[in-house]
């Protein structure tokens, strides 16, 4: 109990800090309330808008783009890793391609979503994939090719006789401490690609929230939108440290 | 239940590595060696001289360059369960508790789950580890992880045990423990045993014979039956005099070994 509020306590010192610096801010430089509002303000916002579950329903429509695409990234991104880590030559055909792709932000692909996918569900989620895909299939590989090749002699020695019974026995589980941070990192990555995924026409999300807000010159709805990303993406790192306990063997 | 102890027959084995900068590095000179099925062969020599090489490709785990190996009259091309090792650095699985660690290759063996966990409580309660059970590797000292190693590869029952530095690293105390440990499933189950060791000391209380290999590329320098009674005392004049007869010819390939550094003739 003291232990996790130890460890919540530096996140609610830091809040209380960006909230007093915001104040100030709004103070000093006696910005009109379209530009910076007051946080007073933004709370009543973000208060109306938890009322209302209006501020839910974003939520539940952003977390569940973000887990579609997560979810598919982690389908396809961890059996490539896979295979990359244990072949050489795969990887020296596939690592190049995955190393010119990886440097352009999803921003870069909403053209080509828009294009492909039209401006529904499957693009945003396309957006938020390109996001979420390489740090799974990074940590995958770099997982695999880091387990000890005296585990894997163990392995073999202990009656491991073909390719695939190592691996399912010995490499797999030596690896997956690296994949759950792979899953850790790409659920980041993709939880703050949501911004640029409903910048495509969307209806809902904080992603749609912040942009709309910007349309209509509500600052607050701006501000809330980009609060409760901050907050959700503590919270659900949080989680992922949880389950990446289960998985540390030290 | 019980299975045969195998002979070990090592015939004008070579071994060449290819490094990654492209020299040739020659670990091994054409080795032969002849080991009678539950024999408990100690294998010295000066670091660098080829002991791990050789233990590797009775493993299975390298190819040698030229020559062959067999084990039971069979060329040995892969890594056997019934051939088993210990590692130096243990080498236990960390997501697995201890127990399951020990019943991992009883697995492969495919013995039922109720059966192959009693047996694996059994080999860990003959290391003195019972109590460790549901214990992660990372929670055991360094001795402990080799107490469980061992259980491990006691457990599958293998005719031949490899064991590369076993207790180098640990306390004089449980080495000792674990040697007689060791003694005690050698000679009950009449196993074959390749050791190797730097402890002159070790090799002559544990072996029946002793390969002393020269400075690398190594190759067999004498090999030396060690007729004492089990069990050993260091202290007996006769534990003495093998002391001093393999200390003597270790020295000489020490000297080797300096001299040829401090010409830089290693370096092939
Ligand atoms: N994979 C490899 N590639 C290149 N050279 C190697 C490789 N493995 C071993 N060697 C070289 O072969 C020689 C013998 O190595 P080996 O590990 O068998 O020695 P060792 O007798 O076990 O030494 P130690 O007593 O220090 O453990 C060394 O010179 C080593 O550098
Ligand atoms: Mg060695």
């Amino acid at each position: 109990m003291t232990g996790s509020a130890a460890r919540t306590l530096p996140y609610i010192y830091a809040f209380m800090g960006i909230v007093l610096a915001w104040q100030m801010v709004v103070v000093f430089s006696g910005a009109h309330v379209a530009i910076l509002p007051p946080p007073l303000l933004a709370a009543k916002s973000f208060v109306e808008l938890i009322a209302s579950g209006e501020l839910f329903k974003h939520i539940g429509t952003s977390l569940g783009r973000v887990l579609a695409a997560w979810t598919i990234a982690a389908v396809i991104a961890v059996p490539l890793g896979l295979m990359m880590g244990r072949s050489s030559r795969f990887e020296r055909i596939a690592d190049p391609v995955i190393e010119l792709f990886r440097p352009i932000s999803p921003l870069a692909w909403i053209p080509l979503a828009i294009l492909w996918f039209g401006i529904g569900e499957s693009g945003k989620i396309f957006i938020i994939f390109v996001a979420t895909f390489f740090p799974i299939v990074l940590n995958t590989v770099a997982g695999v090719k880091g387990v000890d090749p005296v585990l894997i002699r163990a392995g073999q020695v202990l009656g491991c006789d073909d390719g695939a019974t190592l691996f399912r026995k010995v490499i797999l589980p030596a690896a997956m401490p690296n994949i759950v941070v792979g899953f850790r990192i790409s659920f980041g990555t993709g939880w703050a690609a949501i911004i640029a995924a409903e910048l495509v026409a969307a209806q809902s999300g904080l992603g749609y929230l912040i942009a709309d807000g910007m349309e209509i010159l509500r600052s607050d709805l701006v501000l809330v939108g980009m609060v409760v990303i901050g907050i959700l993406g503590v919270l659900i790192d949080t989680v992922f440290r949880i389950i990446l306990r289960a998985f540390s063997w030290t | 239940m019980e299975t045969q102890a195998k002979p070990v027959e090592i015939r004008d084995l070579e071994m060449v590595f290819n490094t990654s900068r492209g020299e040739q590095v020659r670990a091994l000179q054409p080795v032969s060696l002849e080991i009678a099925p539950g024999e408990f062969v100690a294998l010295v020599g000066p670091s660098g001289c080829g002991k791990s090489t050789l233990l590797n490709i009775l493993a299975g785990f390298l190819t040698p360059t030229g020559g062959c190996a067999l084990a039971g009259g069979e060329p040995i091309t892969r890594p056997d369960i019934d051939h088993g090792m210990v590692f130096q650095d243990y080498a236990l699985f960390p997501w697995l508790s201890v127990i399951d660690n020990v019943a991992f290759g009883l697995e492969r063996k495919g013995i039922a789950k109720a059966d192959r966990l009693k047996q694996a409580q059994n080999y860990l309660e003959l290391v003195g580890l019972g109590e460790f059970a549901q214990k992660r590797p990372s929670e055991l000292s360094g001795g402990m992880k080799q107490r469980v190693a061992l259980a491990r590869v006691f457990a599958t029952d293998p005719s031949i045990i490899f064991m590369d530095e076993p207790f180098g690293a640990l306390d004089a105390l449980t080495r000792r423990f674990l040697q007689h440990q060791l003694l005690e499933i050698w000679q009950r189950h009449k196993k074959t045993i390749v050791f190797v060791t730097h402890s002159v000391q070790e090799a002559i209380y544990l072996a029946n014979r002793i390969v002393v290999m020269t400075a690398r590329p190594g190759r067999i320098k004498i090999d030396q039956e060690i007729e004492l009674s089990y069990p050993r005392v260091y202290t007996e004049a006769k534990f003495r005099n093998y002391e001093k007869l393999i200390y003597d010819q270790l020295d000489e390939e020490l000297a080797k070994t300096f001299d040829f550094e401090s010409k830089g003739v290693v370096r092939d």
